[in-house]
């Protein structure tokens, strides 16, 4: 991901971002754990939950291995001098189809459990919901990955941290009263 | 604990609990869910979650913040465990008008348990709310997330219980269907769940404005109890009566 700063420091993005990209996976993934051990248990799951975290853990090695499969494409645009939109772009591409390839291994392997109870849908859409609310803080406070040009590379941004959902809202509300 | 049949530690027996294997109708009846040790555990994880509310003042700096984080963790369990206090003897008595056949420490036991899956499922819940608090300055991002986190956990809790009193019902009635003979007019325990959520609901909205503050608004001093003034329902309806004036003068 990283790789377009053209300083001196540069290669240090590659290494922060590839601290960061399993750093923010495994986090999320440790903040939601909890409640969704518990959630499953009181809804009378907990027999079924050796199968559902194998569905949960192999959704996310399927995630991890799309995206490291599709690094070097990433690569390659960067190599043929892709703006930092273009890095955008491509990162959000890419990142789009590992998502689209984990979820579905997530729903393969979730389906079995389906057929079993219908309560695992809930859990299903708690893990989904809680993971993806999570998981957009954690890379907004994680950030950057890519890197700006001209910005001296760091692993946090030199800003104290905000909120991504209340700088969004905060966007929208802004536009709305402009127009 | 003499009268208690299974002799496990007490994370084991709240791990049953949870799993709802101490909720049978036998089970309810024989008081496997005694109050002196699901009691402690309400406090305990009540002041978990409590000290993750607290997380917001600390992380704002404000001061006294640590002492509001002492504050928060005895005044969520005790909203909890107050607002049983005050409703208790009204839940009991509506409990044994509509013939749901439990004794008074078995209602007791009942809700107590529920209290603490309520609270457990908060706690659980808390790492999520603990990583947004360090992050977040908003007071209404962080009242709205406190919100949802602690209503999943109370629609999760309220199920738990509907649960039970079905299964407490469904064994009433195939031991009156038993002795009778033939099938006996069935009893409903719906009735009386919902007036127990409505009552606890009620209660509890206002002890928790008695309580407050809980998260710590930024702009206002942390103490242990604000003065009173008001109530929960007057509050909303000013709030609701004050938006609609503003909507009317906007047109």
């Amino acid at each position: 991901m990283g790789g377009l700063d053209p300083s001196a420091e540069r290669l240090l993005y590659p290494v922060y971002s590839a601290l960061k990209m399993p750093l923010m996976i495994f986090a999320t993934s440790i903040m939601c754990l909890p409640g969704y051990f518990a959630l499953s248990t009181v809804l009378g799951l907990r027999n079924d939950l050796r199968a559902a975290l194998r569905a949960i853990v192999s959704s996310q090695a399927a995630f991890a291995a799309v995206l490291a499969s599709l690094a070097p494409m990433t690569a390659f645009i960067y190599a043929n001098g892709a703006s930092h939109r273009a890095a955008l772009l491509t990162n959000g591409g890419m990142f789009c189809i590992a998502t689209l390839a984990a979820q579905s291994i997530l729903w393969r392997r979730y389906r079995p459990l389906l057929t079993r109870s219908s309560r695992h849908a809930f859990m299903l859409a708690f893990w989904l919901v809680s993971y993806v609310f999570v998981g957009i803080q954690m890379g907004w406070m994680l950030r950057p990955f890519i890197g700006t040009p001209g910005v001296a590379p760091s692993f946090f941004r030199g800003e104290p941290f905000s909120n991504a959902y209340v700088v969004v809202w905060g966007l929208v509300t802004g536009a709305l009263g402009r127009s | 604990m003499t009268n208690v049949p299974f002799r496990a530690g007490a994370i084991v027996a709240l791990d049953e609990l949870l799993r709802g294997k101490l909720t049978d109708a036998k089970q309810v009846r024989m008081g496997m869910t005694p109050v002196r040790l699901f009691g402690p555990w309400a406090l305990l994880l009540g002041a978990t979650y409590g000290s993750f509310i607290a997380w917001y003042a600390i992380a704002g700096g404000a001061a006294n913040a640590w002492w509001h984080l002492l504050y928060v963790m005895v005044k969520l369990p005790a909203l909890f465990l107050l607002t049983l206090f005050v409703t208790f003897p009204s839940l009991y008595v509506f409990n044994a008008l509509m013939g749901c056949g439990l004794g008074f420490r078995a209602t007791l036991r009942l809700l107590v348990a529920t209290i603490v899956v309520n609270l457990a499922l908060a706690a659980s819940l808390g790492p999520i709310l603990a990583f947004f608090t360090v992050s977040t300055s908003s007071y209404t991002f962080i009242v709205l997330l406190n919100v949802a986190l602690l209503g999943l956990a109370g629609m999760v809790s309220i199920a738990f219980l509907l649960r039970t009193l079905m299964k407490l019902q469904e064994s009433e009635q195939t031991e009156l269907d038993a002795a009778h003979g033939e099938a006996a007019s069935r009893r409903s325990v719906t009735g009386m769940f919902f007036i127990w959520i409505i009552t606890y609901a009620l209660v509890g909205s206002q002890m928790g404005w008695l309580l407050r503050p809980f998260i710590g608004h930024p702009g206002q001093e942390l103490t242990f109890l604000r003065p009173r003034s008001g109530s929960f329902v007057e509050s909303v309806w000013n709030a609701t009566a004050g938006q609609a004036k503003l909507q009317s003068v906007g047109r």
